[in-house]
């Protein structure tokens, strides 16, 4: 377990035994995950089991019952969402975290607004938004729109945009290609492409579509049991080894409700 | 009269009457009869304003000039309330008989700034004259000044602000003498017979102006009677039904009750429920009594439950106002509005009866225009 | 979907040496664009048939009289956009309405405190109220509407409690100029008015704590995850607009000289505050509105109560007459917003 910081290279974000029970509910049990500098890791497993509390705790949302956190080789405490985003620690959620009745700049600082107190500046920030995305070669016809007129990709985009812009150095994207078309998903895989290019930022992805993520993906991570059982370089692995591995208990269980051997030992998966 | 001339005829049917009452009225002979057309035949001349009002040198109203069609504005608390439909007929007829018109406005909730919004807006809009329910002593101060300053003539009805405080500069008051009416009713109570035990006034919105005053008549004729009786004012409620409950319960936790007053027509009528659905009067109660002629009460009072029910004449409320602004108006105020108690009749198992027959502009109960006939000598 | 190109028709002002071809047309746009234009357009045709339909509506005592009727529920008004907007409602401001006046005279009548701190304080409880409403709403996950309906019985039970019923005088200790700023003066609603409206307005559209309203109303749960303290953001907003009830309470007691313990059955001014936000723009739903739009919802209802009153519209037909005014001023908005909308897309 070697912990350089800093450097090309290093490591990013490591989380050791991390665990999290929810009442009786055991949603993470044993979570040990590194995530490399400027590197891309997918973050697979079924409905349920756990990726998304993994995540919230990952940005600081929830508190782990357990393990311990790294950030930049450094051990942390992340005591709430906005610690996390001054570590550079920053989660694009799945709903998005977008206002749809405001513009696509409010939306880019919301929270973070830029005010000569107490009026917002509001030309100096669509100023700021548009030169931004357009450095992100994100295509936005106007900042001044408001966001619910876009679709699905652009909003993505954005939300995207603003995390990076506020110097987020670990984006962790939950399930970004939801409800997306295959043009959307191209936009979105071309922006974290361009991500890695840059050297500066680590991402990790949930996402299901396995043939999506393998594409721009460094590494593949599957959490079941509320562990990461699986952990192999992209190249080393395929969509159909992915896609048998999520199903295997499914399929286990099945064959063994079909066979009337008390032998078995196929038993449902915790979180499921 | 075999005959009717057809002009006499024409005037009659703008009366609107039933057929058995136009054929009594046209075949009718006396004094009913005369009177009666002579009315109708002032209608029928005045009914057409605008020609009239065109007409230079004609005549207005009876032997009056003509006169414009002044528009007076009646302010009032509960604009909805039934209780001023006789009101509202009152004024509608008197205006009928002078070619004036009236608007009926103010507030439906007794909400004072709504009554206040009113009368400004009626200043404005330069009204002929305002009649004016006061149900506070301070709020209408400046308004009525406003209107007086501005040479609009202001009385007041129903309501007159506080006991010995009008509370504006009204030129006079058409209503029922407040206190004095509650200091009656509590007189009359200690005459049929109330000595001495617990006595309770209820009140539908204490504090109101246009109630409290009753109350604090009716306590203070109990207190000087010098018997032994104690009287207690309790709080009803605005809304009728929610009143009916706080005086179930009441009676049921006061079952020794001597005396049951009330100054309103909602409570008068639920204390009228009340006093049947215990059989009170079987058990000690001696007096009940209370206000307004609300059909409830009169049938309480024809049955037995309620001894008396004050009736004030509502219907002259609204036809005197008109009355005295007109006049004002028409003698530059050489003729000026004076104080009058509309009345403080009692009403009992006695005379209840054509209450109870009859239903009339007079009392709300109909629109219809009407003479109601009575007969028989009349009771002191 | 993109109308990107067509710069011209943004707000932005054109810049110089442009031709001013079609700049009415613009113009006009521009000014349809806004949410607030259905409204105005409302106000402005009623404005002109009452006065068409009697020469005493635009006379300066009756815009005094129109003044007067629009100020008590568009302050309040100011304040509800921004807890509709946040997602939640108060029910209980016409009850702290009715309440702050009451409390300025016991303060100044049975406590000795001088008239102004008594005012001071007076609204300082009609703040508690709102927080006490922020706090059950937010921390109790109480919905808002059980919440204010609720307090709103509480607090009406207060008022009639201590009053007995019996309305008020104006504290002797008021002077003529206190009574004059407060409300007794012509013009003293209408300045009150127009500068709270503007205050809110610009908090509204122009400061993070609009910004955060509308997130917090539009996507709460985006907004928390943003990091925006929705708690704070809905209970300030909940303080805010009670104190603007009292506000308004006291300044409408000095108007007519009394303090008036009938509320009317305790949610009058409450209801007529609410549809002028929502006359003015603002949805139920939360998420958006406008502060102008609200003022201009309680001119138009102000103008209907007066302008049928002048023309001598009696009581019984009033109402009828106010809800079909009201409805076809309502589709009259609506219409003129999808018109609005069509035009940008």
């Amino acid at each position: 377990m070697s912990s350089t910081s800093g450097g090309p290279g290093g490591e990013a974000l490591r989380v050791e035994h991390v665990a999290k029970r929810f009442g009786g509910v055991t949603a993470l049990a044993d979570v040990n995950l590194r995530l490399d500098r400027g590197e891309v890791l997918g973050l697979i497993g079924d409905n349920g089991a756990g990726k998304s509390t993994l995540i919230k705790i990952l940005c600081g949302f929830h508190q782990p019952d357990a393990g311990r956190i790294f950030v930049g080789g450094e051990e942390v405490v992340l005591k709430s969402v906005d610690h996390a985003r001054t570590l550079g620690v920053d989660t694009v959620y799945q709903d998005l975290a977008l206002v749809n009745e405001l513009s696509v700049y409010h939306n880019m600082f919301l929270n973070r607004e830029l005010v000569r107190w107490p009026l917002l500046s509001n030309r100096r920030m669509r100023r700021l938004a548009r030169q931004h995305l357009e450095d992100m070669g994100v295509n936005i016809p106007s900042v001044e729109d408001e966001v619910a007129k876009l679709s699905g990709g652009q909003r993505q985009a954005i939300a995207v945009a603003r995390s990076v812009y506020s110097d987020a150095r670990i984006l962790l994207l939950d399930e970004p290609l939801a409800a997306m078309g295959a043009k959307e998903g191209a936009l979105i895989l071309d922006l974290v492409r361009d991500l890695k290019a840059r050297g500066d930022v680590s991402v990790i992805i949930i996402a299901h579509n396995y043939g999506q993520i393998l594409e721009v993906c460094d590494r593949i991570n599957l959490l079941q049991h509320g562990t990461i059982t699986f952990d192999k370089p992209t190249s080393q692995t395929s969509v159909q080894e992915l896609t048998d591995l999520v199903v295997a208990e499914y399929r286990a269980a099945r064959t063994a409700k079909l066979r009337p051997d008390p032998s078995s030992n196929a038993r449902p998966a915790p979180g499921r | 009269m075999s005959r009717v001339d057809p002009v006499v005829e024409q005037a009659v049917d703008t009366l609107g009457l039933n057929r058995v009452t136009r054929r009594r009225l046209l075949g009718g002979v006396g004094l009913t009869s005369a009177s009666l057309a002579a009315s109708a035949l002032l209608a029928a001349c005045t009914n057409n304003d605008d020609n009239k009002s065109s007409d230079a040198a004609a005549t207005g109203s009876g032997d009056f000039p003509a006169t414009p069609k002044w528009k007076f504005v009646f302010v009032n608390h509960v604009t909805t309330n039934p209780f001023f439909t006789p009101t509202q007929y009152g004024a509608q007829d008197a205006c009928a008989l002078l070619n004036c018109e009236f608007q009926w406005t103010g507030s439906k909730d007794s909400i004072v700034a709504e009554m206040v919004n009113a009368t400004n807006t009626a200043i404005s809009a330069k009204a002929d004259g305002i009649a004016l329910a006061v149900v506070d002593k301070d709020a209408f101060n400046e308004p009525v000044n406003k209107a007086l300053a501005a040479g609009i003539p202001v009385v007041s009805y129903n309501a007159d602000g506080a006991k010995d405080d009008p509370g504006t500069n009204r030129l006079g008051y058409i209503g029922q003498g407040l206190y004095d009416s509650g200091f009656q009713l509590g007189q009359r109570a200690i005459a049929s017979g109330l000595d001495s035990g617990e006595v309770v006034g209820f009140i539908a919105t204490p504090g109101a102006l246009n109630i409290q005053p009753r109350i604090d008549g009716a306590s203070d004729a109990i207190k000087q009677s010098g018997k032994s009786l104690k009287f207690t004012p309790v709080g009803t409620n605005a809304d009728v039904t929610k009143g009916l409950s706080i005086i179930d319960a009441y009676a049921q936790g006061h079952p020794n009750l001597a005396g049951m007053l009330a100054v309103d027509a909602g409570s008068t009528q639920s204390v009228g429920q009340v006093v049947q659905k215990y059989s009170m009067r079987d058990k000690g109660l001696k007096v009940a009594g209370g206000f307004d002629l609300v059909p409830e009460t009169l049938n309480a009072i024809k049955g037995g439950s309620l001894d008396y029910t004050i009736d004030q004449q509502p219907y002259l409320q609204g036809f005197l106002p008109v009355l005295y602004l007109y006049m004002y108006k028409l003698s530059g105020g050489l003729v000026f509005p004076s104080e009058t108690n509309t009345g403080l009749l009692f009403v009992t198992k006695d005379n209840v009866d054509p209450y109870l027959q009859t239903k009339t502009r007079f009392e709300g109960s109909s629109t219809e225009q009407q003479v109601v006939q009575r007969s028989g000598a009349i009771a002191g | 979907m993109s109308d990107t190109v067509d710069v011209a028709a943004r707000v932005e002002p054109a810049p110089a040496g442009r031709p001013s071809r079609g700049l009415p047309r613009r113009v006009g746009e521009a000014f349809l664009r806004r949410r607030e234009a259905s409204v105005l357009v409302v106000a402005v045709a009623l404005g002109i048939y009452f006065a068409s339909a009697s020469p005493a509506f635009l006379t300066q005592p009756n815009l005094v009289n129109i003044a007067q009727a629009t100020a008590p529920a568009a302050i309040i008004a100011a304040g509800m956009v921004l807890v509709l907007v946040s997602g939640e409602i108060d029910l209980s401001v016409a009850a702290v309405f009715a309440l702050a006046p009451f409390n300025m005279h016991y303060l100044t009548d049975y406590y000795g405190v001088p008239i102004l701190l008594a005012i001071v304080m007076a609204l300082a409880i009609s703040a508690l109220i709102g927080f006490i409403n922020g706090f059950i709403t937010v921390f109790f996950r109480v919905p808002s509407f059980v919440t204010t309906l609720g307090t709103a019985y509480i607090v009406i039970g207060i008022v009639l409690t201590t009053s007995h019923a019996y309305p008020a005088p104006i504290p002797e200790a008021a002077t003529e100029t206190i009574r004059k700023v407060f409300g007794a003066s012509d013009y003293a609603h209408l300045i009150w008015c127009l500068l709270i409206v503007a205050f809110f307005h610009v908090l509204l559209t122009r400061t993070r704590w609009g910004l955060h309203t509308i997130a917090v109303g539009g996507n709460p749960l985006g907004a928390t995850e943003a990091g925006i303290r929705a708690g704070r953001i809905k209970i300030g907003n909940f303080m805010m607009v009670a104190t603007l009830g009292g506000f308004a309470g006291i300044l409408d007691a000095f108007r007519i000289s009394t303090i008036d313990p009938n509320l009317g059955g305790g949610f009058g001014i409450m209801f007529t505050a609410v549809s002028a936000a929502v006359i003015g723009g603002t949805s139920l739903a939360g998420g958006s509105g406008t502060v102008i739009g609200a003022f201009l919802g309680a001119l138009v209802l102000a103008e209907l109560q007066d302008g049928m009153n002048l023309i001598g519209i009696s009581a019984n037909p009033y109402f009828l007459i106010l809800g079909v005014a009201i409805v076809v001023s309502m589709i009259a908005n609506v219409y003129l917003s999808r018109l609005r909308r069509a035009g940008r897309t």
